[in-house]
């Protein structure tokens, strides 16, 4: 046998040196450590590149960027409107996305949602997340019922009950109709960090599947009860507000805020939506995020953020220092 | 930075200012040229206040408030805020209360065989021509406010009778020449109201209108105090 290198084995060896002593320092090594120190358990990336985490206690994943309606999905019977919610909905789910929140406090976001799904047919990637709401009138099978027919599927893939309106009448009747397969999923849903203290309540009994609540880089309060005990119970959860209502993206950029260089280097952060959302899909006990929005270069971008790498622990406390310092 | 996690005013507003300007413009589209008809309704009822038939101006405003109760708000405005249906009653019950305003003659200011408002004198004058100013720039100033300001489309125009705003405005201004006493402060409840809401509704959206809404509803308040202050007797049927 022989064993001396020939010219191309040694360029070979030489190349490869060159890029393991590289590596720690490269994007997609940061990437793996950080999907590693974001809950590896529970992680996976689909074949389009959008980051995935399992949800609840079965082995179903989600794209960790989601879409809300909340405002911006409320555009009555306007046919202009309604196409532009229309591409909207087209663009979500070509760049990967799955679940859609609304809610039937959100005025006509629901019927727009059924006009989107009517054009476009139901993806197979669609997971439908609905709320009932005493304010909405009728019980809680007929708001069920009403808004299925609104959004125009068979049936929703997860029900919540909307800031815990009456929340022990409405999730024994969800209970009811999950068992008789009429729901996916139930939950509950809360925002602006209120009512924490029943929302671990309802979570400690265990009986919910997921859980909507308000997370982003200035409002961390759920990290310290919440995030940890939806992870103890595998509940899911969906992080609502990203963007505080869309204040604070629009605070960063009015303030002629840059990104820093390392966000980009290490989080593969290039906009200020992937800044504030891979802070949030990054915490291990979040799900998903369901930023909304009515302009698909927005939507591009939130989408974007789903995609590796992650920061990792210290890059998420280092986001947070950074903003805090602003 | 801080983001704080108090429920903000936007907070409330369940749609977005594109949301809102679309609005705005399906109604120009659905009803145009209505407004043709509207404005010169609007401009014959300034020319009745001011030469004191203020019966039938009043006659006049009410059909005015009950379209735009159900166009604007049962039709339009409710797709997209539940209030909406409700505030059309509130704008039909204010249409109600000009026709009884009409029909009664109460609160009214001057009678036709006296000398115009506008020739009034000490602080009746002030609130004449507030109420002058008020109700042209409803009518007029108001529907050009977005298209020369802000270069947005002429379909973005709020016009007398077809939306909201210039209604309340321009019978804030008709109110303050006509009325006078209790019926007057009556009477503003609803528009000023109404101003107010949608005041911080545009303030909650990022919208320049926001701000000349306010400064009509301060010079309004300012008309509403010269025309409450004491004064020589004038005609006062109540």
């Amino acid at each position: 046998m022989n064993n001396r290198f020939t010219r191309r084995q040694s360029l070979k060896l030489l190349g490869a040196s060159v890029a393991a002593s590289l590596l720690p320092s490269l994007p997609l090594f940061g990437q793996s450590m950080a999907a590693l120190s974001a809950g590896e358990h529970s992680q996976n990336t689909s074949s389009d590149g959008l980051y995935q985490k399992r949800y609840g206690k079965s082995d179903k994943t989600l794209p960790v960027i989601g879409m809300g309606t909340w405002r911006t999905f409320n555009v009555g019977r306007d046919p202009q409107l309604l196409n532009a919610r229309m591409e909207v909905v087209r663009a979500f789910f070509q760049l990967g996305g799955g679940l859609i929140d609304s809610s039937p406090m959100y005025g006509s976001a629901p019927d727009v949602m059924g006009y989107a799904l009517q054009q476009l047919g139901i993806p197979s990637r669609l997971f439908s997340a609905e709320k009932v709401w005493s304010p909405a009138g009728g019980s809680t099978r007929e708001q069920v019922d009403d808004l299925q027919s609104r959004w125009k599927v068979p049936q929703f893939d997860l029900v919540q009950v909307h800031n815990l309106t009456d929340w022990r009448e409405h999730l024994a009747e969800l209970r009811d109709m999950k068992a008789e397969g009429k729901i996916g999923y139930i939950g509950i849903t809360t925002s602006h960090g209120r009512r924490h203290r029943e929302i671990e309540q309802i979570m400690a009994a265990g009986d919910i599947d997921f859980v909507q609540l308000t997370y982003n880089i200035t409002q961390r309060r759920a990290e310290s009860r919440l995030l940890p005990l939806a992870e103890e119970q595998g509940i899911a959860v969906i992080a609502n507000r990203p963007y505080n209502g869309g204040s604070l993206i629009k605070a960063l950029k009015r303030r002629g805020e840059t990104l820093p260089e390392w966000a980009q280097a290490e989080c593969g952060c290039t906009t200020w939506a992937d800044f504030l959302l891979k802070y949030i899909v990054s915490h291990p006990g979040i799900t998903c995020v369901i930023p909304a929005t009515t302009q698909l270069e927005h939507l591009q971008e939130n989408m974007r953020a789903g995609h590796h790498p992650m920061p990792s622990a210290s890059n998420r406390q280092r986001m947070v220092r950074y903003i805090e310092s602003l | 930075m801080n983001g704080g996690a108090s429920y903000q005013l936007q907070d409330f507003i369940p749609f977005t200012i594109e949301i809102y300007v679309r609005l705005l413009e399906r109604l120009n589209e659905t009803l145009w040229p209505l407004h043709l008809i509207t404005l010169t309704l609007g401009m014959a009822v300034v020319w009745l206040a001011l030469t004191n038939r203020t019966r039938l101006a009043c006659l006049f405003i009410a059909p005015i408030w009950t379209f735009v109760a159900v166009a604007f708000f049962m039709q339009h405005y409710a797709e997209l805020n539940w209030a909406g249906g409700y505030i059309g009653y509130v704008f039909f019950a204010q249409a109600m209360l000009l026709l009884v305003i009409s029909l009664s003659g109460k609160g009214i200011h001057t009678m036709p065989q006296q000398k115009p408002a506008v020739f009034l004198g000490g602080v009746d004058k002030v609130a004449v021509l507030i109420g002058i100013a008020i109700a042209l720039a409803g009518l007029i100033a108001l529907p050009l406010l977005a298209p020369l300001t802000t270069g947005a489309s002429w379909q973005q125009a709020e016009v007398f009778g077809i939306h909201a705003d210039p209604t309340a405005i321009t019978t804030l201004g008709l109110l303050l020449i006509m009325l006078r006493g209790w019926v007057l402060w009556l009477s503003m409840i609803i528009p000023a109201c109404w101003l107010l809401i949608s005041a911080l509704t545009l303030w909650a959206l990022d919208a320049s209108g926001a701000i000349a809404l306010i400064a009509i509803q301060a010079t309004g308040l300012i008309g509403l105090m010269a025309a409450s202050a004491p004064k020589r007797k004038y005609f006062i049927k109540s």
